[in-house]
């Protein structure tokens, strides 16, 4: 019985999950804004999360951090916690499918390479890359 | 976070004011002894290797009886995942809490599927463990769900019957 109620529980978790990801695979045919040459660089994120990010933020300075070591849900809640504190950050998101970071600030803010460096290895993970979409 | 085992049911509230350590209580309903053991905890990271896929941590871990400095225990342990995959060890030498116990225990797991950020988390995990009192190897299937800061860790094994492992984090 017990043995029934643990596949059972698996099953539909499993099912459930695999449903909810072949539908985030799904593609709009918006703009492409994940095309912006940053850097002389061609950023590699998530191409319909990226829009959808910067299509929130409109007129906000876009930082895209590559990140090491983001591999659970609780590295991720420790990022978007630490910069959720920070009042000149206008929004966040974590993408633990490919390691990217992506926050907004308002366009008037300095940002800080440094600072945002120190807060991602506060959380016991590693900067690889910071990209200024824009700048 | 909380565990519920064989040999005891412990609480423990933990502090981590940087990534090197941490420093906790720990209240423990010892099975054996029947007897209760408040302690004070610390965990040290010793090395944490990150790469784009996978993160790997080397831990000590030692703990001091509240009531009775005799009742103590220390540990090695690590840990090595990526968003597939899962391992994990640990050697703990306990003493002075009725009886005197090294445990060894290797956990190992995979995830069916890789959720996002947010999305509820699956692992199917085999943990094996060996201890003084016991002699002898059990090896059982545990089962991790966790979403958002919560995480319940569910292992059934005939001979010690449910081994239950809850955690959340603020």
């Amino acid at each position: 019985m017990n043995k029934f109620l643990l596949a059972t529980l698996l099953l539909t978790a499993t099912a459930t999950q695999a449903a909810h990801h072949e539908m985030g695979h799904m593609h709009s045919p918006k703009s492409h804004l994940h095309d912006t040459m940053v850097d002389g660089q061609k950023l590699s994120v998530d191409a319909e999360r990226f829009d959808n990010f910067v299509n929130a933020v409109l007129g906000d300075q876009i930082v895209v951090i590559s990140v090491q070591g983001m591999v659970c849900d609780f590295c991720a809640r420790g990022i978007e916690k630490t910069f959720g504190k920070d009042s000149t950050v206008t929004k966040i998101d974590v993408d633990l499918a490919s390691g990217k970071v992506l926050l907004a600030f308002a366009p008037e803010t300095e940002i800080n390479r440094a600072g945002i460096k120190q807060n991602i290895l506060n959380n016991g993970l590693n900067t690889v890359a910071i990209q200024f979409v824009g700048k | 976070m909380a565990n519920s085992g064989a040999q005891s049911d412990n609480i423990y509230w933990h502090f981590t004011p940087n990534i090197k350590y941490s420093l906790g209580l720990d209240y423990q309903k010892d099975k054996i002894s029947g007897e209760a053991f408040p302690s004070a905890r610390l965990t040290y990271l010793i090395n944490r290797k990150n790469t784009a896929t996978s993160q790997r941590n080397l831990y000590v871990k030692t703990g001091f009886g509240l009531d009775s400095s005799d009742n103590h225990f220390y540990s090695l342990s690590g840990d090595w995942e990526t968003r597939r995959l899962f391992g994990s060890f640990s050697a703990k030498q306990v003493s002075g809490i009725g009886y005197d116990l090294f445990e060894q225990r290797v956990k190992l797991g995979v995830a069916p599927y890789l959720g996002a950020y947010g999305d509820l988390h699956t692992w199917l995990m085999i943990e094996s463990k060996k201890d003084d009192l016991d002699d002898k190897r059990i090896t059982y299937p545990v089962l991790r769900f966790f979403k958002g800061g919560g995480l319940i860790e569910v292992g059934y094994h005939k001979k010690t019957d449910w081994d239950i492992h809850l955690m959340y984090r603020f």
